[in-house]
């Protein structure tokens, strides 16, 4: 069996969906043709049992030992032959759904970590997450299902030559019959996958409720309402029961129709087989045979037409996956890229805030808003940005370069689940020094496993302080030579506030920090200070002096009562 | 971690569940069993016919025999589809009692261990433990009925036809019991990890998403996809353990059922010989083994989905195992006045959070609650709010502890909020009236201004009607607090505890709405945990809890006259010349480069060293 997933799952081809669908065929091609190999020996193995029974049948009515135990043996064979065919089609098949799926997940993956901040604001998250959650298994269940189909067509195809071979006409009502059962139970499976869809929704929305009754638990324990949840949540719930009565519904028409159809086309073969025999057409043995291969027809059958409809599903699946890969980056690279300046100072025409190399500069801004912009402008997140380093332009840099020098650390900046030593990243003989600077050493030592600690749920379980501060740390321990710092210590206490004012400058000793805050425990601390209002850089100097001098600064910065 | 029911009370509950509905249940089994019986009639007029054509017959025999197939697969088809649709109904019933009773059962989880209880296991099971309970419900249980009815009656019909025959279906059944057996031992568990692999795989697909731009920031790209490649490598083992159970049950099953069919041609030829049985009963009995693999088989398979159902169903029935941890008191509360005394707590045994507090709030005041991160003010605050009981002393509201009050009584009186801002789906009418569903449009609107919400709530384009919450508008965590606050301004208990409950609102509006906030609170008491200093300048006193004690308690001015800890916070807070020390001495190198102005930060740099 093949080793997933695989080492590197290659570029896809992302022109339409179906192109995605015949790359993903492509990659796996020697598996799926042992799939297809196995799927017929599978599916062949049953389709000769009925004449296998037929001829013992006959062998029984000529009372000839010899004949029924031959039959008997050939009998042993093919169930032999069933079973491990159907055992090795099944791991091909297996093999065929995770190759699918691991490698989307691998490409979606990849192609998300090139997005980076453009992912966010192109697609809703859930668009994505929904490939994850479904569409893989789509893909899946495609690629998984052409063992079987191939299987269902050779079948077909045999006991029509074999029906043909006994008798003309039988074998002609089998080879106009069956496409029509198809046509007949496809009609029929469309109403109800509407109603299942719809079923789906809903009990996808009732999920959602229950999920939001448990993570607002708080909140409805703390100040009441329980009850008018509860009676919400009950309605909800039977509108999903209503739903899935509907479906029910059409199921058991659905069911019904599935005995009723091939049953009446089984009695057809049946009946005229019969007369054939006592015309003495055929013999009695080939009578059961026919009533065989009537009955096993429904088993390719079905296989056939839940192969039609997982294509189709694949392809819908196949397209929201392209939908993703075709998107590209909003800031990319120039296309003749300038070396990487050594150091200097960071400039932003459209605000006119300077940075200086090596410093600490505070951006204090009157509207919130306006520091991300200027934030975003300096790091480069804004395919607009005309920001300098050095006198050259970030747009004429390689991303990965800018990437590499600046890091913008916000708050929206999220925590990955997994060992905390590993989410802080960086050298390990230096997160002490990166902890205590940003004052986490006390998270950290409340902690059971202390830094083995893994993260779950985003750092939920951490308050907003200790997640700030744990994001702070964080983006100390990267240790980039400009670090972009936004509102770092708006969730915290006063004491933790000080503390980190005092040892935030010593830390970054020598690199080049900006801090968008209005605190003015940081400002004062701060090299230099530029007070921007409205967007544009309106004063600057160190926090005292602007202080002093003012009066609007003081009103954007100031905490007196 | 919630408890998990044990498996006779699972066992119990299941039952009781069947016996609720007994008419439509047997209606249901009643109508699948006439639908397998009529399924039945097939290969025994298969048989005839064999006979009758190997024997000699009329062409009209032949006809009515074969009208008599297609009558009974008329009944059969009917009688299915009226099978399915009974079971289904009663399958939907007993699905929506199950995660109603659920629901109301998280609903009424004690305030403790919901504060304590991290919301992921619970999550779990609202989302996936009812998801396969629900699975069960809805396929595996009647298809495990239905199997179960058409295996008894085709051995029935093979009884009816030949009995010596039928003794040869059971040569496999030891087979497929081993097999079988060996299979279900395993299967569930390794499904549930599969399962789990594959949940972690999402999830950590939903972070990269969700973190695209953290992702870019850190440039930890290479370790997402390193991340990914580990979860899926798990994920494949998992996979590739079950694939291998199946590789050993499949083929064992398969020649099981195969074994009964060649031992009755066998055996049925030597009979026929024999003259014991006719050619038609061969034929019917063949028919019949043959007719037995598709039941038997769904039955088998069915059986590990019915274990994972079962094992939902004891997580789903855990959350009503919770112990309550109120013990409601007879005495009525004389006053409001809320006092705590001697009061321990501990999350561990023998480290205690909280040192003795001895704390008397007065009726109608406001109280700061400041101090370090981790000092254990969240700790006070829950206790304050009768969340939980505290280890050692009494928290009590006119002389009536908090935690022997009615829940309704004690919501009425005491109401905590906390930095949690839960916005739940709906209108944002619903999210406000929560604890007050009768509230009219007037009240909470008087609400939302007194956290100065109204007016961005009125720019909605639907203004109160506006869905917000998951799937419908996104509010900003400050939007979301000032919704958990005006929540609480409708519920208008006599004492409030704010936990941060404005911490994420920009500084200065979080200062007016505090003001206006106090304006509409007046006369009630507020005891409010506060990171922001403001809160603590506007109240009428301040507690400064550190290492779990209260070690200053007295109004603003006195606590900054006094020159204490609260003195030197406050002033470092405002970050106010000339600067004091504030935590370890470190800040006085600063405090003297910093005066130099901002030319000579070069210098200041080198100094820093010693810092």
């Amino acid at each position: 069996m093949k080793d997933l997933p695989v080492a590197d799952p290659g570029e896809p081809d992302h022109r339409n969906a179906t192109r995605y669908l015949i790359w993903l065929a492509r990659t796996q091609a020697a598996t799926l043709a042992g799939g297809v190999a196995f799927g017929i020996a599978w599916m062949a193995a049953p389709a000769f049992m009925p004449a296998v029974i037929g001829r013992a049948v006959d062998a029984i009515a000529a009372g000839d030992q010899g004949d029924l135990s031959e039959a008997t043996a050939v009998l042993i064979g093919l169930g032999c032959l069933q079973a491990v065919a159907g055992i090795m089609r099944h791991r091909f098949a297996v093999t065929n759904w995770l190759s699918a799926a691991y490698r989307t997940v691998q490409v979606t993956v990849r192609h998300a970590t090139r997005l980076g901040a453009t992912l966010t604001q192109r697609v809703a998250a859930g668009e994505v997450v929904a490939i994850g959650t479904s569409d893989i298994g789509q893909l899946g269940n495609a690629m998984d299902v052409t063992a079987r189909a191939a299987g269902a067509i050779f079948a077909i195809v045999v006991v029509t030559v074999l029906l043909l071979s006994v008798s003309l006409p039988l074998g002609l009502v089998v080879v106009v019959g069956v496409p029509v059962l198809m046509g007949i139970v496809a009609v029929l499976l469309r109403p109800l996958h509407r109603r299942s869809q719809e079923y789906r929704e809903l009990t996808g929305d009732l999920t959602n409720r229950a999920g939001d009754i448990v993570a607002g638990l708080r909140v409805l324990r703390g100040v009441g309402g329980e009850s008018v949840f509860a009676a919400r949540y009950r309605e909800r719930s039977q509108e999903v029961r209503a739903a899935g009565v509907n479906v029910a519904r059409v199921d058991s028409v659905l069911k019904a129709a599935q005995i009723l159809v091939p049953g009446l086309f089984v009695m057809l073969v049946t009946w005229l087989g019969a007369r054939f025999a006592l015309d003495g057409r055929i013999s009695v043995g080939e009578l059961v045979a026919f009533y065989g291969y009537a009955t096993f027809l429904i088993m390719p059958l079905r296989n056939l037409t839940e192969a039609a409809d997982r294509l189709i599903r694949g392809h819908v699946a196949a397209r929201r996956v392209v939908r993703l890969l075709q998107l590209t980056p909003e800031v990319t690279d120039p296309e003749q890229p300038l070396p990487m300046p050594p150091d200097g100072d960071l400039h932003d025409p459209e605000s006119g805030v300077h940075v200086r190399a090596g410093g600490v500069t505070a951006i204090a801004a009157d509207n919130p808003a306006d520091a991300q912009r200027i934030a975003d402008r300096l790091g480069r997140y804004d395919p607009d940005s005309r920001v300098l380093l050095g006198g050259v332009p970030l747009s004429k840099l390689p991303v990965a370069a800018v990437r590499e020098r600046i890091l913008v650390a916000d708050n929206d900046a999220r925590l990955f689940n997994g060992p905390l030593h590993a989410e802080l990243g960086g050298p390990r003989d230096r997160l002490p020094g990166a902890l205590h600077a940003a004052s986490a050493g006390d998270v950290i030592t409340a902690l059971p496993k202390g830094l083995d600690t893994p993260i779950v749920e985003r750092g939920r379980e951490f308050s907003g302080g200790q997640q700030q501060r744990l994001r702070l740390a964080r983006a100390l321990q990267a240790d980039p030579p400009v670090l972009v710092l936004v509102e770092p210590t708006s969730a915290v206490d006063a004491h933790t506030e000080a503390r980190i004012a005092a040892r935030l400058a010593g830390h970054r000793r020598g690199r080049t920090t900006v801090i968008c805050t209005t605190s003015p425990l940081l400002l004062d601390r701060a090299d230099y200070v530029v007070h921007v209002v409205s967007g544009r850089a309106a004063a600057e100097g160190r926090h005292r002096e602007l202080l002093e001098r003012s009066p609007a600064y003081r009103a954007t910065v100031g905490r007196q009562p | 971690m919630l408890p998990v029911a044990d498996a006779p009370s699972v066992r119990r509950y299941a039952r009781e569940l069947l016996a609720r509905y007994p008419g439509r249940l047997a209606t249901a089994l009643g109508l699948h069993a006439l639908a397998a019986a009529s399924g039945l009639a097939a290969p025994r007029l298969l048989g005839e016919l064999v006979q009758g054509v190997h024997t000699g017959t009329t062409g009209w025999t032949v006809d009515r025999i074969a009208i008599a197939i297609a009558f009974f697969v008329v009944v059969q088809a009917v009688l299915v589809n009226l099978a399915t649709y009974a079971s289904a109904r009663l399958g939907e019933r007993v699905l929506a009692e199950l995660r109603e009773e659920f629901v109301e059962r998280v609903l009424a989880l004690p305030l403790s261990t919901v504060e304590r209880a991290g919301s992921g296991d619970l999550i779990t099971r609202s989302s996936r433990d009812v998801a396969a309970l629900s699975n069960s419900v809805r396929y595996a249980v009647p298809e495990i009925l239905i199997a179960a009815v058409t295996v008894v009656l085709t051995v029935a019909g093979l009884i009816a036809v030949a009995p010596l025959l039928a003794l040869l279906s059971v040569v496999s059944l030891p087979v497929l019991v081993l097999g079988t057996r060996w299979y279900l031992r395993r299967a569930p568990a390794g499904y549930l990890r599969e399962n789990a692999a594959y949940t972690d795989l999402m999830d950590g697909l939903a972070e990269t998403v969700e973190g695209a731009r953290t992702v870019e920031a850190l440039r930890t790209a290479g370790r997402r996809q390193a991340r990914t490649k580990v979860d899926l490598r798990r994920s494949y083992r998992t996979e590739r353990y079950t694939l291998y159970l199946r590789t050993v049950w499949f083929p064992v099953a398969d020649l099981a059922y195969l074994l009964p069919t060649v031992a009755t041609l066998l055996a049925g030829g030597w009979m026929y010989l024999a003259g014991w049985v006719t050619l038609g009963q061969v034929t019917a009995g063949t028919l019949y083994v043959q007719q037995l693999v598709d039941p038997l088989d769904r039955f088998l398979s069915w059986l590990d989905e019915l274990q994972v159902g079962g094992a939902s169903l004891a997580r789903i029935l855990g959350v009503a195992h919770v112990p309550d941890d109120r013990v409601p008191v007879p005495e009525k509360p004389v006053g409001r006045q809320l006092a705590a005394c001697g009061v321990r707590y501990s999350y561990v045994d023998g480290r205690d959070v909280l040192h003795g507090i001895d704390l008397v709030v007065r009726p109608g005041e406001r109280l700061a609650v400041v101090g370090p991160s981790g000092a254990g003010k969240s700790t006070l605050g829950r206790l304050l709010a009768g969340v939980a009981p505290p280890r050692v002393g009494s928290v009590a509201v006119g002389g009536v502890p908090l935690v022997g009050l009615p829940l309704p009584e004690l919501r009425g009186s005491v109401a905590l909020v906390t930095q949690e801002h839960h916005v739940f789906a709906g209108t944002l009418r619903d999210n406000v009236s929560l604890a007050r569903p009768d509230a009219n449009a007037v009240q909470i609107r008087a609400a939302l201004r007194a956290v100065d919400a109204l007016r961005w709530v009125e720019a909605l384009p639907q203004g109160l009607d506006t869905v917000v919450g998951s799937g419908g508008r996104q509010l900003s965590p400050a939007q979301a607090q000032q919704v958990a606050l005006a929540r609480l301004v409708l519920a208008d208990p006599h004492t409030l505890v704010l936990d941060e409950a404005t911490s994420l609102i920009d500084p200065r509006a979080a200062r007016h709405l505090e003001r206006s906030l106090a304006a509409v609170l007046h006369g009630r008491t507020v005891i409010a945990i506060a990171h922001r200093l403001f809160s603590a300048h506007d109240a009428d006193r301040v507690a400064v809890v550190i290492d779990g004690h209260i070690t200053e308690l007295g109004s603003h001015d006195d606590l900054v006259a006094a020159g204490g800890a609260y003195a030197d916070l406050w002033r470092s807070w405002q970050a106010d010349l000339p600067r004091q020390g504030v935590q370890d001495g470190e800040e006085d190198h600063h405090g003297k480069g910093h005066a130099k102005g901002h030319d000579q930060w070069a210098r200041v740099r080198g100094g820093l060293v010693s810092g």
